[in-house]
């Protein structure tokens, strides 16, 4: 794993002389482009939850009216995902009508990338997060997986930034980060059904296993990993900030949508379990959301005197 | 017998812990917050070891220690924090109130069996 974060792009974009250009620019700016037939962009869209960015071309559709027509569905669709739109002639959204305009948060051209750089860096890249933060929470939860999760081995993707709002819809979980330098949520996301069959299979109940049971251990994850990342850089709760601001977190199930109040990216992982036996696997998706508070400039690892340190699961007697 | 009271929110970590105490002929209540285990600590002189989670909700760990050792009087339990936090502010609140020691998660219980059963003696 680099410590490099990444974001998809959904390219939508038929020009053959551009279509290169833009392929380039993903590779060195840590974009990962995606293409979709246009007949299955609408699903594609209901149903992809790690997007950072749509690349849009002027020229997409069969007419300017379809092209129109697209732009305003995917606004109206997933209104969270930036829409940047590539022109031919000039990078300005100021000729186009004010009904349009409003779907796109940017424009480029091809003869000039250096535009769609700072959109990239204004919608996706705007905020820094830590190697040693990106690298650490990888770690910690590669632990917690390896001690819930005994009979399965762990792989994990490069971490990377969405600004998706859209929930699984089968089950996750929140809980809050609070420190001096950052406040928000950490979320889990994962499949019901995955989990049960691996609960079943290596379980320790006479009786098959329940959404309850799913619903237990996901809380128990959440809550390891919760504590692993506080001990690691958090430390004391003293430390927290004194500021008790709270926004409403608004979950819409009806459309599996969740916002926590702020437009900001969000910095994301996703690990995938194998059961080596049967085949089957658990897929994770795990979502940081800082949306009262960040600073990582004050970032720190707590730094632990070696004499104080006890590994888990070891008993420290007083 | 003596017995084991395990307190923990997450039935996961409650049938993980009893389930293996069990398996390793300890005699195992459960509770499922601090308030849960103080009423089973009033209801049940027998138990001589108490499990317990710090962070649970309507009533934590330490709380709930604490309140065994001022309300119900009880100085003689012994406790074992078994808990994801391992802040030093919150291991010292945890020594003031009599506990015997401090577990940070997950649960390796055959590193701990033969102190679970001393202090459950």
């Amino acid at each position: 794993m680099t410590d490099q974060l990444i974001s998809k792009v959904l390219v939508l974009d038929n020009s053959p002389e551009h279509i290169n250009i833009i392929k380039q620019f993903c590779d060195e700016n840590n974009l990962v482009g995606l293409k979709v037939q246009k007949n299955r962009l609408m699903s594609v869209l209901r149903s992809n939850i790690d997007l950072g960015a749509i690349l849009f071309s002027a020229s997409y559709g069969a007419s300017p009216e379809e092209n129109a027509e697209i732009a305003t569905r995917i606004h109206t669709l997933r209104p969270e995902l930036p829409i940047i739109l590539r022109r031919d002639d000039a990078a300005t959204l100021d000729d186009i009508p004010e009904i349009r305009r409003r779907v796109f948060c940017g424009a480029y051209t091809t003869d000039d990338m250096a535009a769609l750089s700072h959109i990239i860096e204004e919608y996706i890249f705007s905020q820094v997060y830590p190697n040693e933060l990106v690298r650490g929470i990888s770690e910690i939860t590669e632990d917690v997986l390896a001690s819930q999760f005994k009979h399965m081995t762990t792989t994990w993707a490069t971490p990377y930034i969405v600004r998706d709002k859209v929930i699984f819809g089968e089950v996750f979980s929140l809980i809050p980060l609070e420190s001096a330098w950052c406040r928000g949520y950490m979320m889990l996301q994962t499949e019901e059904q995955a989990i049960l069959d691996v609960l079943d299979a290596y379980g320790n109940k006479p009786e098959a296993a329940n959404f309850r049971d799913v619903n237990s251990l996901l809380g128990e994850v959440t809550n390891l990993i919760w504590g692993a990342f506080k001990n690691r850089y958090i430390g004391d709760a003293g430390a927290a900030s004194a500021s008790r601001v709270q926004v409403p977190l608004i979950v819409n199930h009806k459309h599996k949508y969740i916002s926590f109040g702020s437009e900001n990216p969000q910095l994301c992982f996703f690990y995938t379990m194998t059961d080596e036996n049967s085949g089957k696997t658990i897929k994770l998706y795990q979502r940081f959301v800082f949306n009262l508070c960040w600073t990582p400039e004050e970032f720190k690892e707590i730094a632990h005197d070696a004499s104080e340190l006890v590994d888990s699961g070891e008993l420290e007697l007083f | 017998m003596a017995k084991i009271l395990v307190v923990d929110d997450s039935s996961t970590v409650r049938d993980e812990v009893a389930n293996f105490l069990k398996g390793s002929g300890l005699d195992v209540a459960t509770a499922i917050d601090g308030k849960d285990g103080l009423a089973k600590m009033k209801a049940d002189p027998g138990i001589k070891l108490i499990v317990s989670d710090v962070n649970m909700p309507n009533m934590d760990g330490l709380t709930m220690v604490e309140k065994i050792r001022g309300e119900l009087g009880n100085a003689a339990v012994n406790v074992i924090m078994l808990t994801t936090e391992s802040s030093p502010s919150m291991k010292e609140r945890g020594k003031a109130a009599g506990i015997k020691g401090w577990i940070v998660k997950p649960f390796k219980g055959a590193a701990v069996l033969e102190t679970f059963k001393k202090l459950s003696a």
